[in-house]
């Protein structure tokens, strides 16, 4: 069962999303040392990989693995904050081998090092290429706050300040996105 | 690899690469991205020993066109037409799953008229994308005929979906909030003459193509996919479900109003090439289903909401997923927004993507033959594997 | 000296015209496959160039002749384009004991079948040149798999033209011929049902026709043995591939279907009609049937046409010695 799953995890922050307004069931952030283990529990749970991507935020890299189950549907999602200087995890394809090209993929678009990845090789993007296009700019970052719809915290660990919306940036953006969006 | 005449070493980046890890006496085989066989533009670098495969590794990225870097350039409203140009086989599909993502992060309510529309084109556009693979994979295996018998067919569902989308292939009709048009009364007309005529055509392909022996002992027991193996890889669609498991985005993670009509999951226990091909064949009757009762019970009102985003239009903070079920797979569209025009990332799940990366695994041992019988079977379409 | 003269003029006359034959029949067979095979797939095929587009092959054979001849990097050029000529040329040797009527043979020898038999197995050296020496991989297992193919093939057709032969007691084409009667009932396929199964069975594995076209199987190996060859070294390829299929229907018309003789008046034209509704299911087979593996493709070999067609011989055998 997945609160079994959940209750196992060494989890930064455990959250539970209205899967109507947001699509996820979970959202669950995890420091990386964590993730080898939380996707062999995932494995053992019959869960399926869906996606890897990451999304860039002023704070870092924040990857996103989805998962999903086929006979109690409820997407989970797993983040993982890296930072820009040293963008570095471990690769979950020994457990998951979908994750190698989605992990590869990944690498291309944002310059992600997955330690642990059989073959990463570029997959999309030519392999002569030193660009990561996703990659923004410095200016353009927002915060993970500021990107994420708000969720339900179960519980967090006490210093985990990802979800908490930073004041000065929070009232500029507000502005510019016309005020209707329900900061997290 | 080293030319010993030319000294000189050949080949590029990716045949260097795989060529590392090759045993003794083996030939390295490179399989397009210029194939008959590879459906455009997929290239496949094969270690033989003899005609078995002993190693496979697909090389993506020869249709690579960065769909997610042109979404954070792009407003929400321009982004649509990219949806129609990531999957030519099941292209509304795409424009559903973003649309519901953004529809979902707006907080956007569909008419439930436009519902209904979006039900019926869908899977009409299913049946469409299912007649094309059929008619591929038959030439895959060697029969050229079947093809023109399913482009037959895809023609006449190709007038009809012109009606309501406007264009042949590279559909963009759905927008936030319903679809672009409404129905007419030739749509009608032409779609209730379809089903009944499609129905007699099935039992024709079946008894033509699907009992053929030949047919049988080609794809019979080759390609085995384990339940398990459907998992690590994230496979969905109708290779999950030619796996024994009775996974549909449609079931699971209910959206819009399939719940209101009568079907069926179709799902085969064998897991192998043949299973995929009937679990195809029987979804097409299954769309055919849902088409018929959603004419039948079509609610008037608007096909689209009256204050329907514009071009400018800003979607809030935060981050929606929306999956539907595309003709191959788990189509999800993830939409990020930090409240400005553009969206700040979207993240496009091709089922495509996920189902090739078994091959790997599943092609070795077998010969070349099956290889494409099993590369057939997972019914690729490049672009949107590449994306 | 005058009757050598004689027989050697007539064989060069027969040549002449057999290789003429040959190149008109491959017009008419190319025209007949393209329309066939739209009019199996209901769409008009070539429509365009002539009425009902009956000019289409010469357009077709002009732009063969008028590529441009590529000889691949690294490939022998010698035996590159020893190939090509090496699979048509020894085709032509086949029509000459092919009795076309009761007068209307080349030459009439008493070792005719043998010398068909001879001759076809040198197409497969041709495969395999073409193969080996275009230095092309997927070229490489098209031969592999023509040479073993070729070789497995021959086998059956051999033991069933045998089993007639003893029926017959001759390997003489035309003495076979006018052993049969003239109605369908007086042919030898009454008598050699099995034996005519196999043959032509064996005979679409020996032509590298579909079902059994595994040494060009497009969609697994792009074009097998002629990937490399453009213009007039794969349009010769593509006659040698037509001329073979004539020969074996031929040779099957002649052996199982009485030949020139038919209801009524018996002459060529009875033989042609005969040969060419041959050619017509063979054109039906290749657009209807997906293809075989290889495995399966040596299997239905080994396993099944080759002890059907040695029981075959030895009760042919056994009913000749009692009766």
């Amino acid at each position: 069962m997945i609160q079994t799953v959940l209750d196992q995890l060494n989890a930064q922050c455990v959250a539970k999303c209205d899967h109507a307004k947001t699509g996820l069931a979970w959202s669950v952030f995890l420091p990386a040392s964590e993730l080898l283990r939380a996707v062999k529990l995932l494995h053992k749970e019959e869960f399926f990989l869906e996606d890897v991507t990451a999304i860039d935020a002023k704070e870092g890299y924040l990857l996103v693995y989805h998962f999903d189950h086929m006979d109690r549907p409820g997407r989970l999602a797993l983040r993982v904050l890296v930072s820009h200087d040293a963008p570095r995890v471990p690769s979950i394809a020994p457990v998951f081998s979908g994750a190698e090209w989605h992990e590869r993929e990944t690498r291309d678009f944002y310059g992600i090092d997955f330690s642990g990845n059989p073959n990463l090789v570029p997959l999309l993007l030519p392999a002569d290429l030193d660009v990561h296009p996703l990659q923004k700019e410095e200016g353009a970052r927002a915060y993970v706050a500021d990107l994420l719809s708000p969720c339900e915290v179960l519980r967090s660990e006490p210093g985990f300040d990802l979800l908490t919306p930073k004041a000065v940036e929070g009232d500029k953006k507000a502005k510019a996105g016309d005020g209707e969006g329900t900061a997290a | 690899m080293r030319n010993e005449k030319l000294d000189l070493v050949t080949g590029d980046f990716y045949t260097q690469n795989f060529q590392k890890g090759a045993r003794e006496n083996t030939l390295i085989l490179n399989m397009g991205p210029q194939h008959p066989s590879t459906h455009g533009v997929l290239r496949i670098i094969l270690e033989l020993d003899g005609e078995y495969i002993v190693r496979a590794e697909p090389i993506l990225g020869y249709l690579h066109r960065m769909h997610e870097k042109m979404a954070e350039v792009k407003t929400l409203v321009q982004y649509m037409p990219n949806m129609g140009r990531v999957d030519y086989g099941h292209p509304l599909a795409w424009n559903w799953a973003f649309a519901g993502a953004v529809e979902r992060l707006g907080g956007i309510e569909v008419p439930e008229r436009a519902e209904y529309l979006r039900v019926i084109s869908c899977e009409l556009n299913r049946i469409t994308s299912h007649l094309l693979w059929w008619g591929a994979y038959i030439l895959d295996l060697g029969a050229f005929t079947p093809i023109m018998y399913a482009f037959d067919d895809r023609e006449r569902l190709l007038d009809i979906l012109q009606i309501v989308t406007g264009s042949r292939l590279t559909y963009s009709s759905f927008r936030f909030g319903g679809v672009c048009a409404d129905i007419n009364d030739k749509f009608k007309e032409l779609v209730n003459d379809f089903i009944p005529y499609m129905r007699t055509r099935l039992p024709m392909y079946k008894g033509l193509v699907t009992d053929n022996i030949i047919l049988r002992k080609r794809v019979e027991e080759i390609g085995y996919f384990s339940p398990d193996m459907i998992r690590r890889y994230g496979a969905t669609g109708p290779v999950a479900r030619g796996s024994g498991l009775a996974y549909d985005v449609r079931r699971a993670e209910p959206y819009s109003v399939y719940n209101r009509f009568d079907w069926k999951v179709p799902v085969y226990e064998k897991g192998d090439a043949m299973a995929r091909y009937l679990v195809r064949l029987d979804e097409i009757e299954q769309s055919l289903n849902i088409v018929e009762q959603a004419m039948a019970s079509l609610p008037e009102g608007k096909h689209i909401v009256d204050k329907a985003p514009k071009y400018t239009w800003k979607a809030p903070k935060g981050e929606a997923y929306f999956a539907v079920e595309g003709g191959r797979g788990k189509v999800g569209v993830q939409v990020v927004s930090d409240g400005g025009k553009n969206p700040y990332k979207i993240k496009l799940r091709a089922p495509g993507f996920s189902n090739l990366s078994l091959f790997a695994e599943a092609s070795q041992g077998t010969l070349l033959a099956d290889a494409v019988a099993i590369l057939g079977s997972l019914d690729l379409i490049i672009p949107e594997i590449d994306r | 000296m005058n009757g050598i003269a004689t027989e050697l003029i007539r064989i060069v006359v027969g040549l002449v015209a057999v290789a003429a034959f040959v190149g008109l029949n491959g017009l008419v067979l190319v025209y007949a496959e393209r329309k066939g095979a739209g009019h199996f797939q209901r769409r008009p095929g070539p429509f365009e160039v002539g009425p009902h587009g009956v000019i289409q092959p010469i357009a077709d054979a002009l732009k063969l002749i008028g590529k441009q001849l590529f000889t691949p990097e690294n490939a022998d050029p010698f035996l590159f384009w020893l190939a090509p000529l090496l699979s048509f040329f020894p085709v032509l040797l086949l029509f000459v004991p092919l009795p076309f009527g009761p007068v209307l043979t080349v030459w009439e020898v008493d070792l005719g079948l043998l010398l068909i038999l001879a001759f076809a197995g040198i197409n497969v050296l041709a495969l395999l040149l073409a193969g080996w020496a275009s230095n092309n991989k997927y070229g490489l297992l098209g031969a592999g798999r023509a040479v073993a193919q070729s070789v497995a093939y021959e086998i059956p057709l051999l033991l069933t033209v045998l089993a007639i032969a003893f029926q017959s007691g001759t390997l003489n084409l035309s003495t076979i011929v006018s052993q049969q009667g003239s109605w369908p009932w007086q042919w030898n396929i009454v008598t050699q049902p099995l034996a005519f199964i196999i043959y032509l069975i064996s005979a679409l594995g020996e032509t590298n026709r579909a079902p059994f076209d595994l040494p060009e199987a497009e969609s697994e190996l792009t074009a097998g043995f002629h990937t490399e060859y453009s213009g007039m070294g794969f349009g010769m390829f593509f006659l040698a591939e037509y001329a073979n299929m004539i020969v074996v229907s031929g040779v099957c018309t002649a052996l199982f279907l009485g030949g020139w003789k038919g209801p009524f008046v018996d002459g060529f034209w009875w033989y042609l009609v005969k040969v060419y509704a041959l050619l017509g299911a063979m054109i039906w087979f290749r657009w209807t049937y997906p293809r075989v593996r290889f495995d399966q493709l040596l299997n239905i070999n080994w396993k099944w046409l080759l002890p059907l067609a040695t029981l075959n011989l030895l009760g042919t055998a056994f009913l000749m010695k009692v009766f």
